[in-house]
């Protein structure tokens, strides 16, 4: 818990002092490992282990994409602000330390959550431009949103293949009819148009920037949302 | 003529893309929110799809009608942009840069293909069994013999491994043994049959789940072309770029 408070203070200050936005991501990779040590797996089950690892990856993509970027200053100031809050939430979470079923133990389980959680981050990060082109209106911060979607959307994709390979070993059916399936294919429906509405010249700039801000509210109602109020394979 | 000229522009159209995928997110985001606590939506993960909407009201399953017939129109839309790009730009020299995004629409009609099949003809069927029950898993003669079931646990009583052994008989004859575990179903002639639930007192005893998944090889299938396209498409942009 010591490193997850030191890692918050890290993103917090981090808005004076940019270098320790890196501290923070160091500081939270080592808490992961060292999570993934103590139980001998992946630490990725549960609203505390992934929203760290949402945090890490948020921050962590984030320092190639700022460095794109001309003004960086605000970019890396939301990126902080968001992984701080990230990680308050994080510390008041519970652990979920007990042994994994046998059917969590499996190479399809952990593609399908860690390719789930870096899409996430980067269709964040795509929000976040989102919202300083809003300030700048820097023609460049649309086509970085735009990279962050694309590459999000190739590692969603790839994570709903292992998900549905996953689930096709385990319960022999490769789609079940709950409201986390519903929704992350209305999240992969809604990223599909964001890349196709940017093929026409009217949806550049402002209305891309708004898309990519509202999908991260998908996202996070998807993740959050869904897994705590309704009832399915991925309720926490 | 006209009103030929008319349906053609209309499905070569990015703007009718666009729409049907908007309107789309509206249906889904309805059924979203019209799927949870309904138990009749329960059903669908023993009834195929097609026949699971026409015997249930309306106004359950409106959405869904609109999500299949929004799905048809986009399959077609999509098929008519595919061969309008290539035609229109075969000659450009990036022809990798061309044929990616079209790599992409191939595996979304794939995976359209595979929900349709499965859609037509899933099934999943739930029997419990002991060690020597002998159960009918399809119309033929056919039976599948449970011969050992074994649970591991761990020293506070979770569940940590399990295994069980079964065999396929033909007229009373074996022809094939085999070992389900965790995440390793046994796959047989288009039949998955794996476990859902098990008991270690005061008998041995699981409950197999028999699944038919006519689309899944269409759905793999389809996920994985649609991952190459999309890969080609991000390294050829990462390429130009630089």
């Amino acid at each position: 818990m010591t490193i997850l408070a030191l890692s918050f203070a890290s993103y917090l200050f981090a808005l004076w002092k940019r270098p320790l936005l890196y501290l923070g991501v160091a500081l939270q990779v080592v808490y992961i490992f060292s999570r993934g040590g103590e139980l001998g797996r992946l630490p990725l089950v549960g609203p505390h282990d992934t929203l760290v690892f949402l945090a890490a990856s948020m921050a962590g993509f984030a320092i190639p994409f700022g460095f794109t970027l001309k003004k960086r200053t605000d970019f890396f100031n939301v990126i902080a602000v968001v992984a701080a809050i990230f990680t308050a939430f994080v510390m008041t979470a519970k652990q979920h330390n007990a042994p994994l079923p046998p059917i969590l133990k499996t190479f399809w389980f952990e593609c399908h959550v860690v390719l789930a959680f870096m899409s996430y981050a980067l269709f964040g990060i795509a929000a976040v431009l989102g919202g300083i082109f809003f300030k700048d209106n820097d023609s460049s911060i649309d086509g970085l949103a735009y990279r962050a979607v694309l590459i999000g959307y190739c590692l969603f994709t790839l994570s709903m293949v292992f998900g549905g390979i996953w689930a096709y070993l385990a319960w022999g059916t490769y789609w079940v009819w709950t409201p986390k399936e519903l929704w992350t294919s209305i999240l992969w429906v809604f990223y599909s148009f964001y890349l196709h509405a940017r093929l026409r010249q009217w949806w550049m700039g402002k209305p891309m920037a708004c898309l990519g801000i509202i999908g991260f509210g998908v996202v996070l109602f998807t993740y959050l949302g869904v897994s705590l109020l309704m009832k399915s394979s991925h309720s926490f | 003529m006209t009103f030929l000229k008319y349906i053609a522009d209309f499905f070569f159209s990015l703007r009718t893309t666009l729409w049907l995928l908007a309107v789309s997110l509206v249906f889904m985001f309805a059924g979203a929110f019209i799927m949870p606590g309904k138990n009749e939506f329960r059903e669908l993960h023993s009834t195929p799809l097609i026949e699971w909407i026409q015997n249930q009201p309306l106004n359950l399953t409106w959405w869904l009608w609109c999500l299949i017939g929004l799905l048809a129109v986009l399959t077609v839309n999509t098929l008519f942009c595919s061969v309008e790009s290539i035609v229109k730009k075969r000659k450009v020299t990036q022809w990798l840069l061309l044929i990616s995004p079209q790599i992409i629409h191939i595996g979304f009609l794939f995976i359209l293909l595979a929900h349709l099949l499965s859609g037509l003809g899933a099934s999943q069927k739930l029997l419990p069994a002991r060690e020597g029950t002998q159960l009918k898993i399809a119309g033929n003669d056919t039976v599948l013999k449970v011969n050992n079931i074994n649970i591991k646990m761990d020293y506070y009583g979770n569940l940590e491994d399990w295994a069980v052994a079964v065999e396929y008989l033909s007229k009373g004859k074996s022809f094939l043994k085999d070992t389900i575990r965790p995440n390793n179903p046994s796959v047989w002639q288009g039949f998955n049959i794996n476990v859902k639930d098990l008991r270690a007192y005061p008998v041995k005893a699981v409950l197999l789940q028999i699944n038919r998944e006519p689309g899944a090889l269409w759905a793999l299938v389809g996920g994985i072309v649609f991952t190459v396209g999309i890969v080609i498409l991000i390294l050829l942009k990462i390429k130009l770029e630089k």
